[in-house]
């Protein structure tokens, strides 16, 4: 596999990061209180045309980048990022069935990723099952990751599909 | 012999990742967020921020527009309420200018120094949590503008929160409303102490230990003098309690900032929690030397 798809992917991440950190959350835009998970979106899109080691390397550096911005003890993150690259490349072989099946898979896999952190955050001290509305807020994160995905997936696969070597469609 | 390629590299190195992970957030928690994780934290922000200053100010109008779209139906019922607002505040101004007045003259016949204001440093909020589990905010002053961790950040509402961490040119704001932060506050209805937990975007909680005293509603929360500097509007009692022997008195409590509106934001350099004179006997803060803060 060459390193383009690589780079570009982590530059992807990169802009996700930003467009996370500037966009999305309270004073910007978060209608209900929730904002899309941008870069889980993107990894997930990212992981269908990468091999395994380097989808699982990119969901470390995702999560880690995102730990590292966000509040919550380094690595926490970054471990629900690789088991959700992890699953996605499980999963991948199936990503050309119907539209809402896909759009379902990646409901599920974003309720994963917030009730894994919230579980391992748990673990690591941090209070956060005490916040309110937890329920109401995770489902409406996980939705609105769908709706993101909505715009992600199409956009990466355009960037992505001709510079891979080997990718999930051709296996 | 044992299939060993019946585990495959991708599942390994999962493992492998997910045990760093478990290592790195060991490390961090054990560190207090000092040590390699500091170090990672300043080196990110060092290459984030003139990118999301970047595109912060790129994605201000754009949110704004989207927020005022969203809101238009509901400016109207905001304006009728905010006017008959206007019309209370201006009766209170009165009463308040003739309570400063008599303030005056009181510190007059007692010759008292009056009350200096506490030195602030003006910051803008940089950048926000990447995830809506994380309470937190970046603002674009650090460590080079004088700004250290524990120090209040407030704004022309009340307290926004504390500094859990500074880089050289970037600091991070935990929220009041954060799960991890907690508040010393004073009713000011009731004059007793009692405790403030963030719970995320909901209403924070109020915990009152040791209290024969009923809460009630609309009654204003302040900061205690213990932590951060006293008298900062922290909130008002949104539902009114009453402890229960033997029991804390629990109640919810409307933030008084507005999350939605914070930009600028002023961190209060100033004061340590060392200014504050506590009772030895009582336990009571008795005096203050720095008088409340005013917010510009």
């Amino acid at each position: 596999m060459s390193a383009r798809p690589v780079a570009l992917s982590i530059l992807l991440v990169f802009v996700a990061v930003v467009i996370q950190t500037t966009l999305f959350g309270a004073g910007r835009i978060q209608p209900l209180g929730a904002a899309p998970m941008l870069v889980l979106a993107v990894v997930v899109a990212c992981v269908r045309y990468l091999d395994p080691e380097p989808a699982l390397l990119l969901g470390f550096t995702a999560g880690l980048l995102v730990d590292l911005l966000g509040g919550s003890p380094l690595g926490l993150w970054a471990m629900v990022h690789v088991v959700i690259a992890y699953l996605t490349l499980r999963l991948r072989h199936r990503a050309d069935e119907a539209v809402p099946l896909v759009g379902f898979g990646i409901f599920l896999l974003a309720l994963l990723a917030q009730a894994l952190f919230l579980v391992t955050s748990t673990l690591f001290g941090q209070s956060l099952l005490t916040t309110s509305g937890l329920v109401k807020q995770l489902v409406i994160t996980a939705l609105y990751t769908v709706i993101a995905a909505a715009g992600v997936v199409p956009a990466v696969s355009r960037l992505l599909r001709d510079r891979s070597v080997r990718t999930w469609a051709r296996r | 012999m044992l299939p060993f390629r019946r585990f495959e590299r991708s599942t390994v190195l999962l493992v492998g990742l997910v045990m760093l992970s478990f290592l790195i957030a060991t490390f961090d928690v054990r560190a207090d967020g000092a040590g390699m994780g500091a170090m990672l934290r300043t080196g990110a922000q060092s290459l984030f921020a003139p990118v999301q200053q970047l595109a912060t100010a790129v994605a201000r109008p754009i949110a704004g527009f989207i927020d005022g779209v969203s809101n238009i139906a509901g400016l109207r019922d905001e304006l009728a309420v905010a006017r008959s607002e206007n019309d209370a505040l201006r009766q209170q101004l009165l009463d308040v200018q003739a309570m400063q007045n008599r303030l005056t003259e009181l510190e007059r016949i007692l010759d008292l120094e009056p009350p200096t204001d506490v030195a602030t440093v003006t910051a803008r909020i940089a950048s926000l949590a990447p995830s809506d589990f994380d309470q937190v905010r970046w603002i674009d002053r650090g460590i080079a503008d004088g700004i250290a961790v524990g120090q209040a950040v407030i704004d022309e509402d009340g307290l926004v929160g504390r500094i859990d961490f500074v880089a050289e040119n970037s600091a991070r704001v935990r929220l009041i409303t954060d799960p991890r932060s907690g508040v010393g506050v004073r009713d000011l209805g009731t004059n007793e102490t009692g405790w403030i937990e963030g719970r995320g975007a909901g209403p924070l909680e109020l915990k009152m230990f040791g209290t024969t005293k009923p809460v009630q509603q609309g009654e204003r929360l302040v900061t205690d003098g213990t932590r951060f500097p006293p008298g900062i509007p922290v909130g008002v009692v949104a539902e009114p309690a009453e402890a229960v022997a033997g029991f804390a008195l629990i109640t919810t409590v409307t933030p008084s900032i507005q999350l939605a509106e914070l930009d600028y934001v002023k961190v209060v350099v100033g004061w340590s929690p060392l200014d504050a004179v506590i009772d030895p006997d009582t336990g009571e803060l008795v005096d203050v030397p720095l008088g409340p803060v005013t917010v510009e």
